[in-house]
């Protein structure tokens, strides 16, 4: 990852309410994470799987479209995922800090 | 000749043919016979089954036997014994010594001793009974149709002189010429027949052969030529050995069992999407590296070069993914942050329960109280956009982004001559994600200005405090500049206030004006790898030249402050300058001015022309005034006092009589002509009046909100009331006219109130030029 990426990353972490920031790869391994090991695991593997569904949704209606970003408010967060081709980037934040 | 048990045992069982035709010895009463008859033509018939009794003397002495064992005191007969005495039945008859020695003779004969004698049948003929012949003994086993035939026989010779002379017979002929009558039609090796006996090959082979017909035996060995043996013309018989068979055994190995996966999917409609997809980029791909051989052979190993950069090329794709994918995730968490902005007004007013149905999203609010006042309008501050490195920096210029409506470029530079900045910064902010800039670029002097170009959005050029221009691409990326202007020769000696993209030119050269403190514009052309650059004009003052330090005379230099470009008249255009005038100048005559404005007292800060009537524009300057003028004459349709030096005016984009300016203390005034000629309809004070002074404004062209830069290196977005964007209601009966129309018409309607007030003077409005752009 390039120091570019590195650093809006960073900032991201910085910003207000933000809990974590996760980038998983292709193989749904946790490249780089802010949370703990467990949590991250358990966020790699099921917001994979929800990214892989959401993506097959949007392409099942229109195969030249594709899923950019997904997002789910929940009680207590907000969980921001950007879905790509090679690696799924996840964002949690709780929006009321 | 076998013994006695021998020969019980072999009467016992069915003898072979070969042995049978042996005698029996003499101790069998009856002689066992198997009468072998042959036809002529080989038809063989085997008459058995005359076995009805064997002349056999079967002498049971179970007694005696078990004795005479028992004499011999074998041990591995013992059990046979006991077992014998276990299974004695409990009726069986008890027989005494003599009856046990006693010999019962038992005859096997030919004869069926059953068959009956003297069977008669009645005969109506005759009247009578009459005897049956007595039915024969023989019954039939086998019997086979032979494919031989007789050598002399007419049907073989027929053969014969149909095949041509068989070499074989032609042999055998000269071999038995000597001694054999009949040739045989069989080969046999000699011996063969008889050497399966027990006996001596050649005398032992008598074989007892009844015919009905032949009966002839052939003498072996004595009558023979040396190599062959002439045998009987019927002597074959067939011999079977029984091999000892091998005993079947079975082996087992296991080997390694092939490799297996388990492979399951859905294919669903975007997978054959994405398949057919991808085999159509690789078909193209394949037909390009064809074509590129087909041609250029040569090219190839360059090809192979580039190959090692496809990894780096990868990585910075991917890079630039993240950074896109980290992007987004930015602007969605700033959404959050500022959601409460977004709306957080309408917290007040609303409940709850209708709240959660709100859209989050700024544009969709108005403010309610509007309603209740008559023609003023607020401005709701919706976020600020700072950058930490250009804290300490005054906002120089907000330019928009043709393309991208949500972005916007902000020149960070400084003012004042004493406190100039060491270096500057553009940043291109969107108002999707207030906390970062997309685009940073620094400069080596401050930013004094910068413009986008429209037709390709992703070119910037920057004018610096400094004098130098530089053009950025943004694709390309924010470390270098593409273009930048060099030498002493090839600048600005003084700061550049304005820059502005030109139309391109007639051999589709990009090409941009600037504009200078030292008086000149400049044109600069994008040439393939530098710039070139043509003076336009030198602005010189309409007045007597002064005497120089050493005697000469210089002609005084007008410094301009800012620029603009006709709309439609890409020729025509206006500077404004440090001593409050204003020039009308054309690119086509470099030394005459079409028209001079004595419009401010101090410098003219900045001019805009109206979107809907290019023949009227506005002007504001640091005397607190903003001045509205139309074309060609010398004196403004309007004058406003602004009450604090007048950093920035423009025209709103959606009304012909909406414009909006910045003041140093920090107010947004915005005026609406058509609602109130004298006083501005929104007067409010955005930044604190000590701190900070507001330098920059601009409208958003799509969205109803403006952005205004301070000194303190913060550009902030108002949102506009819907008292400030009122927009015409077409006459009830003229209900097809546009928008557009109507704003001119609005316009000219309030001019023409205008131009009648006696103040007006000059009534010649529009000079030739400028008379087919009006309206």
């Amino acid at each position: 990852m390039s120091q570019e990426v590195e650093e809006t990353l960073k900032r991201i972490q910085q910003h207000k309410g933000v809990v974590g920031t996760i980038v998983v790869n292709n193989e749904g391994v946790a490249v780089k994470s802010s949370l703990d090991n467990t949590s991250t695991v358990q966020y790699a593997g099921l917001m994979g799987q929800l990214a892989d569904k959401a993506r097959s949704v949007v392409r099942d209606l229109d195969p030249s479209n594709d899923l950019t970003f997904l997002r789910i408010r929940s009680k207590k967060h907000e969980i921001m995922i950007a879905p790509d081709k090679d690696f799924i980037m996840i964002v949690i934040q709780n929006p009321t800090d | 000749m076998p013994d006695k048990a021998n020969t019980s045992s072999t009467a016992a069982s069915l003898t072979p043919a070969s042995e049978t035709a042996e005698e029996f010895d003499d101790e069998s009463e009856e002689e066992s016979k198997i009468r072998v008859r042959f036809n002529v033509r080989g038809l063989l018939r085997v008459f058995t089954a005359d076995f009805y009794c064997c002349g056999l003397q079967q002498q049971i002495r179970a007694s005696s036997l078990g004795s005479k064992h028992a004499g011999e005191g074998d041990d591995n007969d013992n059990w046979t014994r006991t077992s014998r005495q276990l299974l004695r039945p409990a009726d069986q008859m008890d027989l005494t010594e003599t009856e046990l020695s006693e010999e019962i003779p038992k005859i096997l004969s030919t004869e069926n001793r059953h068959l009956p004698q003297n069977l008669v049948i009645y005969s109506f003929k005759e009247g009578a009974y009459i005897p049956i012949p007595k039915s024969t003994n023989v019954v039939t086993i086998f019997e086979c149709e032979g494919s031989a035939i007789h050598i002399e026989s007419a049907e073989a010779k027929a053969q014969i002189a149909r095949d041509g002379v068989d070499p074989r017979i032609a042999e055998l002929k000269s071999g038995t010429q000597t001694g054999a009558t009949t040739p045989d039609l069989i080969d046999r090796p000699e011996g063969t027949p008889e050497q399966g006996e027990g006996e001596g090959s050649e005398a032992g082979g008598e074989v007892e052969v009844e015919g009905e017909e032949e009966h002839k035996e052939v003498a072996v060995g004595t009558t023979g030529g040396p190599k062959k043996k002439l045998t009987n013309q019927f002597n074959f018989c067939e011999r079977a050995a029984l091999t000892c068979s091998n005993p079947s055994r079975s082996v087992e190995t296991q080997t390694v069992p092939p490799p297996r996966s388990q492979f399951g999917a859905n294919v669903v409609q975007w997978h054959i999407y994405d398949s057919y997809n991808e085999d159509f980029d690789r078909q193209t791909r394949e037909k390009e590296k064809e074509m590129m051989k087909e041609k250029k052979p040569g090219l190839q190993k360059h090809a192979e070069l580039k190959r090692g950069d496809a990894k780096n090329k990868a990585t910075e794709e991917f890079n630039r993914k993240y950074l896109q994918k980290c992007q987004i995730l930015e602007r969605m968490v700033n959404q959050n942050i500022f959601d409460d902005i977004a709306h957080g007004w309408l917290k007040s007013f609303l409940t709850i329960s209708t709240l959660t149905i709100l859209i989050k999203d700024f544009r969709y609010y108005e403010d309610p109280s509007d309603e209740f006042r008559e023609d003023d309008g607020t401005l709701l501050p919706l976020w600020k956009f700072t950058y930490d490195k250009c804290k300490k920096m005054s906002v120089t210029d907000i330019c928009l982004n043709t393309h991208y409506f949500d972005l916007y470029a902000v020149c960070f530079g400084s003012f004042e001559f004493i406190k100039q900045v060491s270096e500057g910064c553009v940043c291109l902010f969107s108002i999707k994600n207030p906390s970062f800039p997309e685009y940073r670029i620094t400069t080596e002097s401050g930013a004094m200005c910068c413009d986008v170009h429209k037709k390709y959005p992703y070119l910037i050029v920057i004018g610096q405090y400094d004098g130098n221009v530089c053009v950025y691409n943004l694709q390309m990326g924010t470390k270098e500049p593409v273009y930048v202007s060099q030498g002493v020769n090839g600048k600005h000696s003084e700061a550049v206030w304005e820059i502005k993209w030109g139309e391109d030119m007639q051999d589709g050269e990009i090409n941009f004006y600037s504009l200078s403190s030292d008086g000149r514009v400049f044109n600069w052309v994008l040439m393939q790898n530098k710039l070139t650059l043509t003076t336009i004009i030198t602005l010189y003052l309409d007045v007597p030249p002064v005497c120089g330090p050493d005697g000469t005379m210089i002609k005084l230099k007008a410094s301009g402050t800012c620029m603009m470009f006709h709309p439609t008249n890409k020729e025509i255009f206006q500077v404004g300058t440090e001593d409050g005038l204003i020039f009308k100048c054309s690119t086509a005559y470099s030394s005459k001015y079409l028209m001079v404005y004595q419009a401010h007292y101090l410098s003219v800060y900045r001019m805009d022309y109206n979107k809907f009537n290019s023949n009227i524009f506005v002007s504001c300057s640091g005397d607190w005034r903003v001045k509205i003028w139309e074309d060609m004459r010398n004196d403004p349709l309007f004058i406003f006092d602004l009450g604090a030096s007048v950093g920035d005016v423009k025209w709103a984009p959606y009304s012909s009589t909406v414009f909006a300016a910045v003041t140093s203390e920090g107010r947004v005034f915005v005026f609406d002509l058509n609602v109130n000629k004298y006083k501005a309809i929104c007067s409010q004070q955005v930044v604190p009046r000590k701190k900070n002074k507001l330098t920059r404004i601009t409208f958003n062209n799509k969205l109803p909100f403006l952005i205004v830069g301070d000194d303190k290196g913060t550009s902030i977005t108002l949102k506009l009331s819907p008292n400030l964007r009122l927009l015409c209601k077409p006459p009830k009966k003229q209900g097809w006219m546009d928008q557009h129309t109507l704003q001119v018409q609005k316009l000219d309607r309030l001019l023409s109130l205008v131009r009648e007030l006696p103040e007006g003077g000059q009534s010649t409005e529009n000079d030739p030029v400028d008379d087919a752009t009006s309206n």
